[in-house]
């Protein structure tokens, strides 16, 4: 699809916008209930949208499919998908736990990055920011992108470490 | 698919100048990546401002939990879903999602298909509702302009229709001279606007759209 038109008329156009918020969709379908903790929706969508990159980066990185990965953890191949792609749903503690097994992290770390229970600090939300922020979803893992894996799980690991 | 790419301009509002940009239509893994990377630390920071003042959550700037890598990810492979973006110095400046199953409801062409918008949504840096100046203006335009050029190549003469957001009611109506259809009870009260034909000729005057 194509669209011409001059500077001029863009510029004419945005001029009448004025302060105007332009927007539209169905906003309270979206909605949310307030969480029980102060993690605000977006702290959470930013920890979930990670969650799903971290299970993309370590199934690349083991080379395995999705199906493989469905099934070495026993899990269906749509529930790695949905949580891959960063859909906006809260997988089963039964898949966070398998995944965990699968990964050999911490498993109470990545309920808290599945959105499964409430972080008591900050660590691995700032840390779940910056890896996701650090990855791409491209096909092959890149150089940065396993650096940023590896930082990660050792962030992931240490915190059971230092419990134990 | 790789997006087709329409060169546009967007009113820098900072030195009120113009500024290329592009109107592509599709939303990629660049949007997205954009979407975690850019818009989601602006708003949380306009979330810990409203936190800070102590802003009831029901009375946050609306559309600001909106989840485009979900939005992307619901409608993927299904023909009658579309995406658009506005990109300005290599940073997503806008989103909209559209529906091509949706029939007019307004008296004149009440009935008839037309091109829905789904959801639209500009970067939290070009909302003047978050209480700052915003960097760019245009990006709305372009991306209705974009709804009404789709509207045409699918035979819709230009007709769509849209659930507004309440902070730009005035918007549709005056600049873009859509017919209000008043609030939609069954949609969360949004009012619900559509633009006709004849309303779209006068909006954005058919040219060479090829």
């Amino acid at each position: 699809m194509k669209l011409n038109r001059s500077k001029d008329w863009w510029l004419a156009h945005a001029r009448r916008e004025g302060d105007a918020t332009i927007g539209a969709g169905a906003l309270s379908l979206d909605a949310k209930p307030e969480p029980a903790d102060q993690t605000s929706p977006i702290e959470a969508e930013e920890t979930r949208i990670a969650f799903g990159r971290f299970v993309s980066l370590m199934r690349r990185r083991s080379g395995l499919t999705v199906e493989r990965l469905a099934a070495a953890a026993d899990l269906d191949a749509s529930e790695i998908l949905v949580i891959e792609n960063g859909a906006h749903s809260t997988p089963e503690p039964r898949t966070v736990f398998r995944l965990a097994q699968t990964f050999q992290v911490s498993q109470k770390r990545l309920m808290q990055l599945a959105g499964l229970s409430a972080a008591k600090d900050s660590v691995v939300r700032q840390e779940a920011v910056r890896f996701a922020a650090r990855s791409e979803s491209v096909e092959k893992l890149t150089k940065e992108e396993n650096a940023a894996l590896e930082t990660f799980v050792a962030i992931l690991s240490e915190q059971d470490a230092k419990k134990a | 698919m790789t997006a087709e790419i329409s060169t546009i301009h967007l009113l820098e509002v900072a030195s009120n100048s113009g500024v290329e940009a592009e109107l592509r239509d599709a939303i990629e893994d660049a949007q997205l990546t954009d979407w975690r990377t850019h818009w989601l630390p602006a708003l949380r920071t306009v979330h810990e401002q409203l936190i800070k003042r102590g802003v009831p959550r029901n009375q946050w700037p609306q559309s600001s939990h909106w989840d485009w890598p979900a939005k992307v990810a619901q409608v993927e492979g299904l023909l009658a879903f579309k995406g658009f973006c506005v990109v300005c110095a290599r940073v997503t400046q806008g989103l909209m999602r559209i529906d091509l199953n949706q029939i007019a409801r307004e008296s004149r062409q009440a009935g008839k298909p037309l091109v829905y918008v789904d959801y639209l949504e500009v970067a939290p840096w070009n909302r003047a509702d978050l209480g700052q100046a915003p960097r760019y203006r245009g990006v709305g335009t372009a991306l209705l302009a974009a709804a009404v050029v789709l509207s045409r190549e699918e035979g819709f003469k230009g007709r769509i229709g849209l659930h507004s957001l309440p902070q730009a009611d005035r918007f549709y109506r005056d600049s873009c001279g859509m017919s209000d259809l008043g609030p939609d009870v069954a949609y969360h009260g949004l009012r619900y606007f559509e633009m006709t034909s004849e309303q779209a000729d006068a909006f954005l005057p058919e040219e060479d759209e090829k």
